[in-house]
């Protein structure tokens, strides 16, 4: 790809400043992990440009506030290594992701110059250190009523991984549990029966039921005679076409069933967790396969849509490795609910016959194109006419799936910690992380034609998901 | 759950021309794991239609059987069930519960499934269970002229059986269960 190209068109049209952060142009000070040196080698791609460093520094003095402790802001409290419900597949995926390796590349700490800046307070928070975000989310929550917006302001910066504090926190911001701290046993348990008491009537074998209604009358056939015919109840039999048989009905959701089957079983097959062999993963993909089909059963509108399981899969990790074990034991029902709320904002991008309403899928591409017009109008009109990648090509999946397809799980959680916390909604800031995503790999998309840009953004470069929520931030803010 | 379908002495087209509409309406693909069949089909076409809603047909050999290639006898173990399965012609007195009662204990089946009699029989004996299915077409047989269509479908789970028992009388379908247990073996 030529630099020189992408410069120079460049310096032509107007190139929001911001972009020229330094935070992009960082050199490792310290050997890499093959992760974060992929992830560099096209941040060092980027250094060859020209950059008027004085607007550099100046800008960037703003971001990082002395308030930096002995933590570095990026790893500070964000995948904590001592988390011990993490299988070890996941661990892998820990070891070879940026986050975890054991130095990243510093921001250069300067003096703030506090009069001029567009990244005040926002910036400066995210040096707050592990520890003492996790103390400021247990006062948080140990409060008697929480306060949402407090909360939201706290995980928007990334939750603690140790000690199920996500699992409390997604739930409090999915509004799945009040936010009254006395109330959470009562609503939880009620709750959880409720879906209880879903299991037993959606989840339906018929030959079970059968067999409870026969129960006792079961011959067993050690004497000798003809065996007794009995009437059936209900007029159900297993080649029923009556709309009440339930056999009937079991043999219509089977497709069902076993698409989603189907689907479970390809979620995240580099985790153990979700993929592996154990009974523990076999007991994880029935608990998605039921809380899927119950959800299936209950919106016959939008009924099952492949994907589904990715947006679900999150949940249910987070809530099975809660330390509580009464949580961690009706992780399946709390996963249920949370993914209920969750896709009650997002629902419209799954329903296929609103795709091309006003609240579909497509409009929400639109809006992500018209975001990154009105911020990078370069690199949409590149987009958007010269290499022609149709939004639909990368943003479908991104917009739907809620970005679980494009990053390494850690790196998801992380993300989605801000996405939850958006006090107007996950998909308001979802496009901004998407649009955020665009301008982080501009100058490769701006050299790239058709099929290049295609292939860049189906398979997302491993960048470092703060950088991508600062950008979206800073998106927001110019709004 | 598996649900096995057991039907035979169809004799198509010699006594009948086809399966009567009401049971070829509820047999449909994708509800049936397997099909087995005492034999007396007769010719391939059924054959081939059987095996359309059910990939998995087991078939032995009735005396009027196109198909010379079906065995005499065959067994198959489904769940915790050993089935076994012969058309009958070759066991006289035809329909005779003790001499079929050998061939269950010859084939060493819980379960065998027999016809050449076209008349559904479901007998328990010490040993297992001996069902006949029927005729599925009505067809007429060397013993009676007045047969009932009929077919089975068992529904085999761990150690208990369902077995539906579909009966056309006056044109209706009549479905009844019978529901038996296998004892528990210390082997």
């Amino acid at each position: 790809m030529s630099t020189t190209d992408a410069t120079g068109s460049r310096s032509a049209k107007h190139v929001p400043e911001w972009l020229n952060s330094p935070a992009w142009y960082s050199k490792p000070s310290h050997p890499l992990s093959p992760a974060l040196s992929r992830a560099q080698s096209m941040v060092e791609k980027e250094e060859n440009k020209p950059i008027n460093d004085s607007v550099e520094d100046e800008k960037f003095e703003n971001e990082e506030r002395s308030r930096q402790v002995e933590d570095h802001p990026i790893t500070g409290g964000y995948f904590d290594q001592s988390n011990s419900a993490l299988g070890e597949n996941a661990r892998s995926v820990l070891a070879s992701s940026p986050l975890n390796a054991p130095h990243m590349p510093s921001f250069p700490s300067h003096q703030s110059d506090p009069s001029s800046s567009f990244l005040d307070g926002k910036g400066s928070k995210k040096t707050t250190s592990g520890a003492m975000r996790a103390q400021a989310f247990a006062t948080e929550l140990a409060k008697k009523r929480v306060h949402i917006a407090e909360l939201q302001r706290l995980a928007s910066e990334g939750i603690p991984d140790s000690g199920g504090v996500r699992a409390i926190t997604w739930k409090l911001l999915l509004g799945y549990l009040p936010k009254n701290r006395e109330a959470w046993d009562a609503e939880a348990s009620k709750r959880r029966a409720e879906y209880a008491a879903f299991r037993e009537e959606l989840l339906i074998n018929p030959s079970e039921v059968t067999r409870r209604e026969g129960d006792g009358q079961a011959e067993l056939y050690s004497t000798g005679g003809l065996l007794p015919r009995q009437e059936i109840s209900h007029g159900d039999h297993p080649l029923s076409l009556g709309t009440t048989s339930l056999w009937n009905q079991f043999f219509q959701d089977l497709e069902l069933v076993e698409q989603i089957d189907r689907d479970v079983k390809r979620t995240h097959p580099d985790m153990d967790f979700f993929s592996g062999d154990s009974d523990f993963s076999h007991e994880n993909q029935e608990a998605m396969k039921r809380a899927l089909f119950i959800f299936a059963k209950l919106n016959p509108g939008i009924k099952y849509v492949q994907g589904m399981n990715e947006v679900l899969a999150p949940l249910y990790y987070v809530f099975k490795n809660d330390p509580d074990r009464e949580n961690m034991v009706h992780a399946e029902a709390d996963a249920f609910f949370c993914f209920v709320e969750l896709l009650s904002d997002v629902r419209d991008n799954f329903c296929k016959q609103l795709d091309n309403s006003a609240v579909g899928v497509h409009f929400t591409m639109g809006q992500l194109t018209a975001l990154l017009k009105k911020h990078d109008e370069e690199l949409w009109r590149h987009l958007d006419t010269v290499s022609k990648v149709n939004a639909q090509f990368y943003a479908f999946r991104w917009i739907t799936l809620l970005l679980t397809q494009e990053f390494d799980f850690p790196d998801i959680l992380r993300l989605w910690d801000s996405l939850l916390s958006n006090p107007d909604g996950p998909l308001e800031i979802l496009l901004r992380v998407c649009c955020a995503m665009l301008i982080c790999v501009r100058s490769r998309l701006l050299a790239g034609d058709f099929t290049d840009n295609l292939k860049l953004l189906q398979h997302f470069p491993s960048v470092d998901v703060h950088h991508i929520l600062k950008v979206a931030d800073e998106v927001k803010d110019r709004a | 759950m598996v649900l096995v379908l057991a039907l035979g002495d169809l004799h198509i087209p010699h006594r009948a021309p086809d399966l009567p509409a009401k049971f070829k309406s509820m047999l449909v693909p994708g509800k049936i794991q397997h099909i087995i069949s005492p034999g007396n089909l007769c010719i391939k076409e059924v054959h081939d239609y059987l095996k359309s809603l059910c990939p998995d047909l087991h078939v032995t050999r009735g005396e009027y059987d196109e198909d010379l290639r079906y065995p005499e006898s065959e067994q198959l173990k489904i769940g915790e069930f050993k089935l076994g399965i012969c058309h009958g012609h070759q066991v006289i007195p035809w329909g005779d519960l003790d001499s079929l009662a050998m061939l269950q204990r010859q084939l060493d089946v819980d379960i065998l499934i027999t016809g050449h009699t076209h008349q559904f029989k479901a007998y328990k004996h010490e040993g297992g269970v001996i069902i006949n299915p029927g005729s599925a077409t009505g067809a007429y047989s060397s013993i009676s002229y007045d047969i009932n269509p009929s077919f089975v479908l068992m529904d085999i789970d761990g150690l208990r059986v369902v077995v539906y028992v579909y009966e056309l009388i006056d044109g209706e379908v009549k479905v009844d269960k019978i529901d038996f247990k296998k004892p528990q073996t210390a082997a």
